[in-house]
């Protein structure tokens, strides 16, 4: 062995350039590991199949409310095109919450512990993890993309290259709100639990499968809709990210785009603030 | 050595204590650990072993004393004494989705390892472990031997001075055992660093420089083997009465020599003379009788007052004896 010697060459090394090995290090442990879970590969590819070709497809001749008698509003768009983008930020949704959730392996399974006794810094660790995460889950988002000509939605690379920072955005910060929950969770019951508990509702209550009009004032909205429905979908943070990739993608805004931003800007930050939190604590 | 402030021991442990709830895992633990030498902690389930080694990996704080690893704090330099460690856990801690070559990969990355080292250190881990082949199967496909060694590699990738090894040959097979430790001794000698290791097989001791024997979060006992044998190594004497009565008898009157029961036999502090006076009077009246030189195992006895083996039935002979008694689904 000749590499051996009482003389530390790593400690020679800037303390920086450690750690942003030790970073890519965990990304890329953590984009592996997604690869090659076949289960996790075969959701996100089969959720946009159906929610965008049977889903979309099916529903779309009903969307336009011209055809039947007295028409409240006109969205100029199909079904299939409003639907699309809330689809990319569905499949964003499962794959951030579902690497989130490894955290809990990482914890049983003696892997959090190898790491923690590198000379990382725990921040380093859950930035590694949370963009891996997010990596993965924007991965999954262009599947989505790939449908695009399906759904007749024409995208420029322009659009795309937009698209990419609004998903990423969404990915960071579901994929830490995914952590934080998975840190307070003691006994696992399956990824089940989550997609049910949180995935689904927020989904279903962030206007992503049906529009609330924007040229409707707010009272005459709340005619339209019941009351409780609009106050839900208006606090619901994922609106704000399904309308500003709604923007990009099929150039139509129910808020002003930059709400969107920001709102995912400020969960980002605030939600992987908390897990850092109880991961320090740990 | 960089700067270390406190040098002159590799591991320094002074009055260490550690409470989980109402149970004290440590109790005032002191001991150092002199560089390059092979030390043993050895005690039987729940004895703190693993508490300590939390400790000194800095993944646990104690509740009260000092832990210096290579002369840092492991409270308030975690990073320094981490740069240090090469630790193996009880528990296995590899990635079982990554390969081999990925997990040891992983490992020099998180260390800060220079890429061209990093190669270099992989190629020749994996060898000493013998390990070569199997570099691009996943981990999981790995026998639980296999993964023990893939462990230990993976504690020398980055530039360790101190192992930490957790019961490093627990479970395994005598084969597979023999040929970790004597990885750890080649270690030794050409990487010139200080091996600390916790177990509860006795035999395996005996080549160590020093065997620090704990219990309930205490210290019984460090020295040398040889020393350890000779101080403490009290002949003892097993025997086995004939009858409930004799035994009862037995008990009563020798009550102050008494080190231990183990089933139907009784352990007895002896001697020579001892042991022609009781032949003596109860000869008639015992079954067997069996007298044990000092060895280890009788240093543990008199020490812990407890038999090791036994207190260290693993789910393993614990399912086995299950199903020799009988338990459901075995017939
Ligand atoms: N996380 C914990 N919470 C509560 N009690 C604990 C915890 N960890 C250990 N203990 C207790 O502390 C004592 C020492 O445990 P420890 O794991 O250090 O023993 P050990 O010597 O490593 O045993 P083994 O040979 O089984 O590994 C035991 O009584 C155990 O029950
Ligand atoms: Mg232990």
């Amino acid at each position: 062995m000749t590499s051996a010697g009482p003389t530390a060459p790593t400690a020679r090394r800037s303390p920086l350039l450690i750690q942003l090995g030790g970073l890519y290090g965990i990304w890329l442990r953590e984009v592996k590991r997604a690869i090659r879970d076949r289960g996790q590969l075969i959701g996100g590819i089969s959720r946009p199949i159906l929610w965008v070709l049977i889903l979309g497809i099916g529903l779309n001749p009903y969307f336009r409310g011209e055809v039947y008698g007295e028409v409240t509003f006109v969205v100029p768009f199909t079904y299939l095109q409003f639907i699309f983008p809330a689809v990319v930020a569905l499949n964003i949704m499962f794959t951030s919450v579902q690497s989130a959730v490894s955290v809990i392996w990482d914890r049983e399974f003696g892997f959090l512990r190898e790491v923690l006794v590198s000379p990382m810094s725990r921040g380093m660790v859950l930035l590694g993890k949370v963009l891996g995460g997010a990596t993965v889950a924007v991965f999954h988002g262009c599947l989505v993309l790939l449908l695009a000509r399906f759904a007749d939605v024409p995208l420029t690379w322009l659009d795309v290259l937009k698209a990419l920072g609004l998903m990423a955005m969404l990915a960071f910060a579901l994929t830490s709100l995914g952590v934080v929950i998975a840190n307070r969770i003691r006994s696992f019951e399956g990824f089940g639990v989550f997609s049910n508990a949180v995935i689904l509702p927020l989904y279903f209550t962030s206007s992503s499968i049906f529009p609330i009009d924007p040229s409707l004032s707010r009272a005459q909205t709340r005619v339209v809709y019941p009351d409780w429905l609009v106050t839900i979908v208006e606090y619901n943070p994922l609106t704000y990210a399904v309308d500003a990739l709604r923007g990009v993608l099929i150039n139509y805004n129910q808020f002003d785009p930059r709400l969107g931003i920001a709102i995912m800007a400020i969960f980002g930050v605030v939600l992987f603030a908390i897990a850092l939190f109880d991961f320090r604590r740990a | 050595m960089t700067g270390a402030p406190n040098s002159g021991s590799a591991i320094h442990v002074d009055a260490l204590s550690k409470r989980y709830g109402r149970t004290l895992a440590l109790d005032g633990v002191s001991f150092d650990v002199g560089d390059n030498e092979l030390f043993a902690l050895l005690g039987p389930n729940g004895a703190g072993k693993t508490t300590l080694m939390h400790i000194l990996c800095t993944i646990l704080r104690p509740d009260s004393g000092v832990a210096l690893i290579g002369g840092f704090d492991v409270v308030k330099q975690p990073l320094a004494a981490r740069r240090r460690l090469g630790i193996v856990f009880q528990e296995p801690s590899l990635d079982d989705r990554l390969t081999v070559h990925e997990n040891l990969n992983l490992h020099g990355l998180v260390f800060g390892v220079p890429r061209k080292l990093r190669r270099q250190r992989i190629e020749e881990m994996l060898a000493l472990v013998e390990l070569t082949e199997w570099a691009d199967k996943r981990a999981r496909t790995l026998s639980s031997g296999m993964k023990r060694r893939l462990e230990i590699a993976r504690a020398l990738i980055h530039d360790s001075e101190i192992m930490l090894l957790d019961e490093p040959t627990a479970g395994l097979d005598a084969q597979t055992r023999d040929r970790i430790w004597s990885y750890i001794g080649r270690l030794r000698n050409e990487r010139q660093i200080t091996v600390l290791v916790t177990t509860h097989y006795i035999e395996e001791v005996e080549g160590f420089d020093r065997v620090c024997v704990v219990d309930h979060g205490k210290v019984l006992a460090l020295d040398t083997p040889e020393a350890l044998k000779r101080d403490c190594g009290q002949q003892l004497l097993r025997i086995v009465p004939k009858g409930e009565d004799n035994r009862q008898e037995i008990l009563t009157r020798y009550a102050d020599r008494l080190a231990g029961e183990a089933g139907e036999s009784i352990l007895l502090t002896s001697d020579d003379a001892f042991v022609e006076a009781l032949l003596a009077e109860y000869g008639g009246r015992i079954r067997s009788l069996a007298i044990e030189v000092p060895s280890l195992e009788t240093v543990f006895l008199s020490l812990t007052g407890r038999e090791l083996r036994d207190q260290a039935a693993g789910a393993r002979e614990s399912t086995l004896a299950f199903g020799k008694r009988g338990g459901e689904h075995t017939r």
